[in-house]
């Protein structure tokens, strides 16, 4: 059941296997740690950035990547305004790709 | 065996007479209309897996409407006029896929529509829309093709725009329809040049005359432009969020399938009718750089994205990103035809079957998750899975076979692409892993956004008819995941050599030996 | 003598339908833009099967050795056609629940789905 692609294979069993091995041998380093968890206690609380999280509080998806948005900033504000929702750039743009088809097709 | 023989067009028929026939058994009762859909689509799907076994084992098939007997092809004169139906290794694969997706719509849909208006009509447009799809994929006639390509347009854009209750199904509706008529338009126009030039439409007949004259050329290119927007690549991808996004889940899988009979569509044009023709690599150049170019562009958006309908729809694009760059690769070299292509085409095909479980697995769970709360939209989700155990899980599962996390069958496809695409160029290969990095990202937040975190609000469980759709879709993806190997051999492995090197087969077929 | 005119005529129906769609707003503009480009191709099959003094393609009513045009734009064209009119049927009735909706025809105004 090997994938082989000319430059090496693929057998999601022998993943599998390695895998297993893997997490044996991260369960055998974890069980050998120190145990200092009790339920109950303030262990159990959900902390926000150091601060205790208030009650319902959920890191939405809007919160996850800021940085990575912030830093595309100019690229993401292009391709927004690229998608106008504007009929008139969608057949804009069809006509664009069709004009490169045909050009690299007849010139070709 | 009769039926056998006559499976191909049962196969279009079927559907066909199915829909039309449902509003009729609906007026007498619903119980009976009920049993009508659940006849018609197990036929369906047992005629398409017939069609698939006969052509995996014996070769390809061809059904001539019109004739004495189905196989007799060429008209007196000795001249292939009449419509018939080819399939190869490549429409029967195709053929496969449209089954599943339909099978999974029709379970999905089943419970689902029975709390909205409109389910019988909603029904109706399903089966003329699988028929369509069908009929694309198993047609050898190019006038056929544009036929069924606006059967499937028309019907999609329905399907987008039938709660004419909302605004926004009305506005993606009307864009998309814009867009497919003017796309299926160029198509005609090209079929119209070739008729002029040959004057036939068989694609068997015109491949075996088609030189690349100039006026080739020309068709070719508005061959090109229609079904490369069809396909939704960018920059004519625009489409896609839009009706994707705002369809229902049992409607969005069945775009995202007929998406792929246009780009199955597109490897006909270009590998079959062309084939002989095109020995320039710039068309296999401008195919993958296209891919390149639209998977990067729509991963991007996704990223950004509020609304969980729209951000899997622009996932949904990437992934023909994916496909385009695979079999872009394999037609870059077909004229010298080394291993690595025919590997290529392999990834570029076995992911169409993928992306087909994995994005409609992922919709699945987008409109359980719109039927739980009432809304999609990421900022107010949040902690469904304490309620939506199954769905959640069905989620986590679809977002990692997306990103192409191993074991799942995402990887094994993209590992083809990957592995031979850099022997083309190594950039491709660098943008296709960046492209799946950055999917990952976009689905641990969306799963995040959506499911995990505290119970912000009670949710609606799914119905069972919701949660056997998205089984039979999640069992698709971990069978394909865990033993690659025996799909790629039997199933991903003929349809890629019906293009690699099935074209003196095709035309034979057709015309004689 | 007519030469190619019919052709030009035809491209520059699809060339003017195309126009429309580039330049019009409104969505029942938009519609008969596409209805123009659909003329523009239904009149380019119809003009392919004609022969030079050719008779309609009905074999009882043709006189004895007389050339017919192609049946086979003819028919092509009706198919075409009939698709025609769905889709133009279609794209009116998703205006009108538009307008229904928003109150505008205006497609700079109606881009609720965008970004």
């Amino acid at each position: 059941m090997r994938l082989v692609t000319g430059q090496g294979y693929w057998s999601p069993l022998v993943w599998l296997a390695l895998a297993a091995g893997v997490a044996l041998l991260a369960w055998a380093f974890w069980s050998r740690g120190r145990r200092t968890y009790k339920a109950g206690t303030e262990q159990d609380q959900p902390f926000l950035s150091g601060e205790r999280a208030p009650e319902g509080a959920h890191v939405g998806a809007p919160h996850l990547y800021w940085g990575f948005a912030q830093a595309l900033q100019p690229v993401m504000d292009w391709l927004r305004a690229f998608h106008s929702g504007f009929l008139g750039d969608y057949v804009t743009w069809m006509v664009v790709l069709l004009a490169v088809a045909l050009l690299v097709v007849v010139l070709t | 065996m009769t039926i056998g023989v006559h499976a191909p067009i049962l196969a279009i028929a079927v559907p066909l007479l199915g829909a039309f026939a449902l509003p009729v058994f609906a007026k007498v009762h619903r119980s009976l209309r009920d049993l009508w859909a659940i006849a018609v689509g197990a036929f369906t799907c047992a005629m398409v897996i017939t069609v698939a076994v006969q052509t995996f084992t014996s070769g390809i098939q061809v059904y001539t409407l019109g004739a004495a007997a189905p196989t007799d092809t060429i008209a007196s004169g000795g001249f292939p006029i009449r419509i018939m139906l080819v399939v190869d290794g490549m429409s029967a694969f195709m053929g496969l896929i449209s089954a599943l997706v339909g099978l999974a719509s029709l379970v999905y849909a089943f419970h689902f529509l029975k709390e909205e208006q409109g389910k019988t009509l909603a029904m109706t447009l399903f089966f003329l829309l699988w028929a369509g799809m069908l009929g694309m994929e198993y047609t050898g006639d190019m006038f056929n093709f544009f036929v069924f390509l606006e059967v499937t347009s028309i019907a999609a854009c329905s399907l987008v725009g039938y709660r004419t209750w909302e605004s926004r199904p009305a506005e993606a509706a009307f864009k998309t329809m814009a867009l497919y008529t003017v796309g299926g338009l160029l198509v005609l126009l090209a079929i119209g040049i070739l008729y002029g030039e040959y004057g036939a439409l068989n694609i068997a007949y015109l491949s075996s005359k088609i030189t690349g004259s100039q006026l080739d050329k020309i068709a070719l290119g508005l061959l090109l432009g229609g079904l490369l927007m069809k396909v939704g690549a960018v920059p004519a991808h625009m489409w896609a969020p839009d009706a994707y996004g705002e369809a229902p889940a049992q409607a969005a899988i069945m775009l995202v399938a007929n998406t792929q009979a246009s780009l199955y569509g597109l490897w006909r044009v270009l590998f079959t009718l062309f084939g002989g023709a095109l020995s320039a690599p710039a068309v296999g150049w401008l195919v993958t750089s296209l891919g390149v170019l639209t998977l990067l562009v729509a991963v991007l958006m996704a990223v950004v994205q509020t609304d969980l309908g729209r951000l899997i729809a622009y996932g949904a694009v990437s992934q023909i990103g994916y496909m385009l760059l695979g079999v872009g690769v394999g037609l870059t070299v077909l004229p010298s035809r080394p291993d690595w292509g025919l590997v290529a085409m392999k990834g570029g095909i076995f992911h169409m079957v993928n992306d087909a479980a994995t994005i409609g697995l992922l919709f699945l769970a987008a409109g359980v998750v719109k039927r739980a709360v009432g809304t999609r939209d990421l900022r107010a989700l949040g902690g469904l899975g304490h309620d939506l155990k199954w769905t959640s899980g069905f989620f986590f599962l679809g977002a990692l076979a997306l990103a192409g996390i191993p074991p799942l069958n995402g990887f094994a496809s993209k590992f083809l692409i990957y592995e031979s695409s850099f022997r083309l160029s190594p950039i491709l290969t660098a943008i296709a892993v960046l492209g799946s990095i950055l999917l990952l990202a976009v689905f641990a937040r969306a799963f995040q956004g959506a499911f995990l975190g505290p119970r912000l609000r009670e949710a609606k469980p799914a119905s069972p008819s919701m949660l056997v759709a998205m089984g039979v879709l999640a069992a698709v993806i971990l069978a394909m995941g865990l033993v690659p190997g025996f799909f790629v051999e039997h199933m991903v492995t003929p349809a890629a050599e019906a293009l690699w090197r099935g074209r003196d087969l095709y035309l034979a077929a057709v015309l004689g030996g | 003598m007519i030469g190619n005119f019919p052709f030009v005529v035809c491209m520059i129906l699809i060339a003017l339908g195309l126009w429309t769609l580039l330049t019009r707003r409104n969505l029942i503009k938009l519609t008969i833009g596409i209805s123009l480009i659909e003329s523009g191709v239904n009149l380019f099959l119809v003009t392919l099967g004609y022969v030079r003094g050719g008779v309609a393609p009905i074999y009882t009513y043709a006189p004895p050795g007389a050339k017919m045009v192609l049946p086979t734009p003819q028919a092509l064209t009706l198919t075409s056609i009939v698709i025609g009119l769905a889709t133009t049927a279609l794209m009116l009735a998703f205006a009108v629940v538009i307008y229904r909706h928003r109150g505008t025809l205006d497609a700079r105004k109606i881009r609720e789905l965008r970004g």
